[in-house]
């Protein structure tokens, strides 16, 4: 009798388990859009607020899924797309007038207003968030429900970074926020520690589930923006899945086997997986770049250590380091051929770009005109070692040049910099420490020569990346933090122009402005760029979904479904 | 029993001793690392702005926060506090998470992976070793340099031959991680067919290394209590072979035991490497993570779980051993 109760009880709890067991829970392959290479850690929180290094929904350049900001940037014609922001345009000099969009609606339903516009920026003038436009900012206000003034200080305006920034922030619904605040007593150390799971936004996704292994965000189905900004159509993919790779490997062969559907990863020779291996894989250009070039990750020198503080020790390093071949081996023949200047000749900026005034002033991968720098101009001698000695004693290394640990591709790009630097007699090693201490040593001047990006594309450019590479006023001392101007360059001319440029609207005058701040650069040489790189990285693999833009079919710039990307959301088609 | 409660609380004392000084290191040593963690955070945050006010308002906002700008003898005491209100702090690395959270989660995975894992390489390589050391001949010619073999390799090798084989090259097991990226952590069959999936070749390469210890060191005993006077005696008198190789084990596993209680207690240390060749996401690649971004607390939190686990594996190991042989207990509280 005690058996077979035993036996009943092991059958049952089997049948209850499997009762149990049988719910779904894997996410269908073909209402999934899968995307990596933005999230490298655990989200540990969904409040915009945090500004954590690590918070899946914190960038308002990128993320526009849950939130939504006023504009989005196209990097390929320099241009705002409309999101919550209708239009806007300058009424003077001070003020700038944004319409907001009187069809949009938060996921609760309640209508984006202006008055949540003013909201959202003026918590920045509250709290210490990072949102730099209060330097420049006098006040936001609201004029009607759909229309905001951002007025500037009179005596500090920079309309530059001020239309930068409304494409930067993003809107948050004040009903909602402002009780955030209140119950955690305007207190911004606890307003940044809550968590804000199921955030409510504007934006046509919502958070659907979060693990450290995967992040899944849903379709609103009443999403405004269906209806005002795509004609009423919805996005096909009713999830977007980001899985967490812990690295680049484990993500290009997701990628590959078609785990993943659209990638912004550093993915080496992406060409062989159409040309060698036959697979539906796309980037944007179908041969060498592959990619749209957009930021330049430069190397920077200590300009104040003897001898780098020589223009001419820094320009004869700049001649000896072999640009193809890091673009080559390093970049995968990502990067165009690297120019010397502080404007980027490709996409909105390059209409300052004057490629006269490079080939005559700028320099190129020559070793020879290196030597003869070196020899000619500086009167250095060759030692025993095959370095060069200043007329002073002094030997031409070792300097090191520094980047963090594991980004490949820089690692190997400095490698390349340091080989072709002693090729010519110029004695460079490189060191990779871990990234907290590649930062440190970047900002407190801790370095001889170190690499960094000054900036990314944005509606300020070229004048941000002057302004990162030049210019010194507030930027501290060596040994002190600095977020800019790392190698501590001081030049009053270039701080005098670089004031000067936000103000002038008159584009001729402007060109003329940049050109001037090139040549300084170019003769003073304090950093040059290595390579050219894309803003995100864009590969499409169309075993699921098919629809992708790319350069025969350019309706959205090759941002992996993110900033002005978004739009390709709408345009995917699940693949027959 | 008076005898023994002295022993208890004069090793009591060494070891709560032990405790603070473990505390202590804690603290100062992942702040011996070079580097500002709080400027890492702001530069991420900031990254491609210009210089201004607002960058310096931000960095003193978190370094307030996190109490970095008091003097290091309060942060510790204030640490200290913490630690026996039960709170590891929270991290930077992944702020604003609470580095309890993220080490709650994670030690479910390293004792789910390790101790299993422990206690079969144990079970399997004692039985192994014994049998080596009675029947000889060929069984001991094979166990024995197979076991020495595989104990020589140094740990993340296996660990990586094991993932490029049976991973990368055959495809049996997936490459890493706790479980695929497309499920759901739920009850479901898949989903735990799925962990196990995963699990298989960490817990393998753990069972491996463990057996291959264990039996080299039960073999080895094993020989020594065959050739004692009781084991000649016992067979003088006839008694049976089965009889007389329960002694042997007996007597022989005594030491094992010690080894046994050591590997458990520093068991989340020792899954430092398991878990980053194999992608786990246990305590261990918290560990490594800390230390890469100069996460203080998480890498305070990790060392002093790893800490309490070797004290609290010690301090009963000396227990057991106090009330069990009494050799140990008189000279140890002589000495004291």
């Amino acid at each position: 009798m005690k058996k077979v109760f035993v036996v009943f009880l092991l059958l049952a709890s089997l049948v209850m388990g499997s009762a149990l067991f049988a719910q779904v829970t894997q996410i269908p392959r073909e209402e999934a859009v899968y995307v990596a290479g933005f999230q490298w850690g655990p989200p540990t929180t969904d409040n915009p607020l945090a500004g954590g290094p690590m918070t899946f929904v914190s960038d308002p350049r990128q993320h526009i899924w849950i939130y939504e900001t006023l504009f989005t940037w196209d990097a390929l014609n320099g241009k705002y797309v409309p999101i919550l922001g209708e239009s806007y345009r300058w009424l003077d000099d001070l003020r700038l007038e944004v319409k907001v969009n009187p069809k949009a609606y938060f996921h609760d339903g309640e209508p984006v207003t202006a008055d949540d516009v003013v909201y959202s920026y003026k918590l920045g003038q509250k709290y210490p968030l990072g949102l730099q436009i209060w330097e420049w900012l006098k006040d936001v206000y609201k004029v009607d429900n759909h229309t905001v003034i951002f007025e500037m200080k009179p005596d500090n305006p920079n309309r530059l970074m001020v239309e930068d920034a409304i494409g930067a922030t993003f809107i948050l619904p004040e009903h909602i926020w402002s009780k955030v605040e209140a119950e955690n007593n305007y207190d911004l150390t606890k307003i940044r520690q809550f968590r804000n799971e199921n955030p409510v936004g504007s934006g046509p996704y919502k958070v659907f589930y979060e693990s450290p292994e995967t992040i899944i965000l849903e379709r609103v189905d009443n999403y405004w923006g269906n209806e005002a900004l795509h004609g009423g159509k919805k996005p096909a993919a009713k999830y977007i899945v980001h899985p967490i790779f812990k690295s680049n490997d484990e993500g290009s062969l997701a990628f590959e086997n078609g785990e993943v559907d659209v990638s912004q990863q550093f993915t080496p020779r992406i060409w062989e997986m159409w040309e060698k291996k036959g697979l539906p894989v796309g980037t944007w250009y179908d041969e060498i770049p592959y990619y749209v070039p957009s930021s330049m990750p430069s190397l920077w020198f200590n300009v104040n250590k003897y001898p780098l503080s020589l223009p001419e020790v820094r320009k004869a390093i700049a001649y000896s380091v072999n640009y193809s071949r890091i673009s080559e081996l390093a970049m995968s023949n990502y990067s165009p051929k690297v120019q010397a200047s502080l404007i980027l000749p490709y996409g909105g900026e390059a209409k300052y770009f004057d490629e006269n005034l490079v080939k005559q002033y700028g320099w190129e991968y020559n070793p020879k005109e290196a030597v003869r720098i070196l020899e000619e101009d500086l009167g250095a001698t060759k030692g025993r070692d095959g370095i060069y000695v200043l007329p002073d004693g002094t030997r031409l290394g070792p300097f090191t040049v520094e980047c963090p640990y594991g980004w490949t591709d820089w690692n190997a790009s400095l490698q390349i910099v340091a080989q072709s630097a002693r090729a010519v007699g110029i004695d460079i090693q490189t060191s990779f420490p871990d990234a907290p201490i590649a930062y440190d040593n970047r900002q407190t001047g801790n370095f001889d020569m170190t690499m960094w990006t000054p900036s990314q594309p944005s509606p300020a450019q070229p004048w941000l990346r002057f302004q990162i590479a030049l210019y010194s006023k507030g930027v501290p001392e060596v040994g002190q933090i600095a977020y800019s101007n790392f190698g501590r360059y001081r030049n009053e001319w270039a701080d005098q122009l670089i004031d000067m440029n936000p103000k002038v609207t008159n584009e001729k005058e402007l060109k003329n402005l940049y050109t001037e701040l090139d040549q300084i650069y170019r003769e003073d040489i304090p950093m040059f760029p290595l390579m050219y790189r894309p803003q995100t990285f864009y590969e499409y693999n169309e075993t699921y979904w098919t629809g992708w833009a790319n350069a025969k079919n350019p309706y959205a710039p090759p941002m992996p479904l993110v900033g002005a990307g978004m739009e390709m959301l709408w345009h995917l088609e699940p693949a027959k | 029993m008076k005898e023994f409660t002295r022993y208890f609380f004069q090793k009591f004392f060494w070891y709560l001793l032990a405790f603070f000084l473990a505390l202590f290191l804690n603290f100062f040593l992942p702040r011996l690392i070079p580097g500002d963690p709080i400027s890492v955070i702001v530069s991420k945050m900031m990254s491609g702005t210009v210089a201004s006010e607002t960058q310096e308002r931000v960095y003193q906002s978190f370094v307030e926060e996190f109490g970095l700008d008091k003097p290091l003898p309060i942060q510790f005491f204030k640490y200290i506090g913490n630690v026996f209100r039960g709170d590891l702090g929270t991290s930077f690395s992944l702020y604003p998470l609470s580095v309890n959270e993220v080490l709650g989660n994670a030690i479910v995975w390293t004792i789910s992976l390790q101790f299993p894992a422990i206690i079969v390489g144990w079970i399997l390589g004692n039985l192994l070793g014994a049998a080596a050391a009675y029947r000889k001949g060929f069984f001991d010619k094979t166990i024995f340099p197979v076991a020495l073999f595989v104990n020589s390799i140094p740990y993340y090798a296996l660990a990586i031959i094991l993932l490029y084989v049976f991973g990368v090259y055959l495809g049996w097991f997936p490459i890493g991680g706790g479980y695929s990226r497309t499920l759901l952590p739920s009850w479901s069959w898949a989903f735990v067919i799925d962990v196990l999936h995963h699990y298989f070749l960490p817990f393998i390469s753990i069972v491996l290394v463990t057996i291959g210890g264990q039996a080299i060191g039960m073999r080895e005993m094993s020989i020594y209590e065959l050739n004692t006077d009781y084991v000649t005696y016992s067979k003088m008198l006839g008694i049976k072979d089965k009889k007389i190789q329960s002694y042997v084990f007996k007597n022989a596993v005594l030491p094992q035991i010690t080894g046994l209680a050591i590997s458990l207690g520093t068991m989340i240390g020792g899954a430092l490497i398991t878990e980053i060749v194999f992608g786990y996401p246990g305590v261990g690649t918290w560990l490594f993570n800390g230390i890469r971004q100069l996460d203080y607390p998480m890498i305070q939190g990790s060392t002093l779980i790893i800490a309490m686990m070797v004290l609290i594996a010690n301090f009963i190991l000396d227990m057991v051993y106090g009330l069990i042989d009494p050799r140990i207990k008189a000279a140890q509280t002589e000495e004291g």
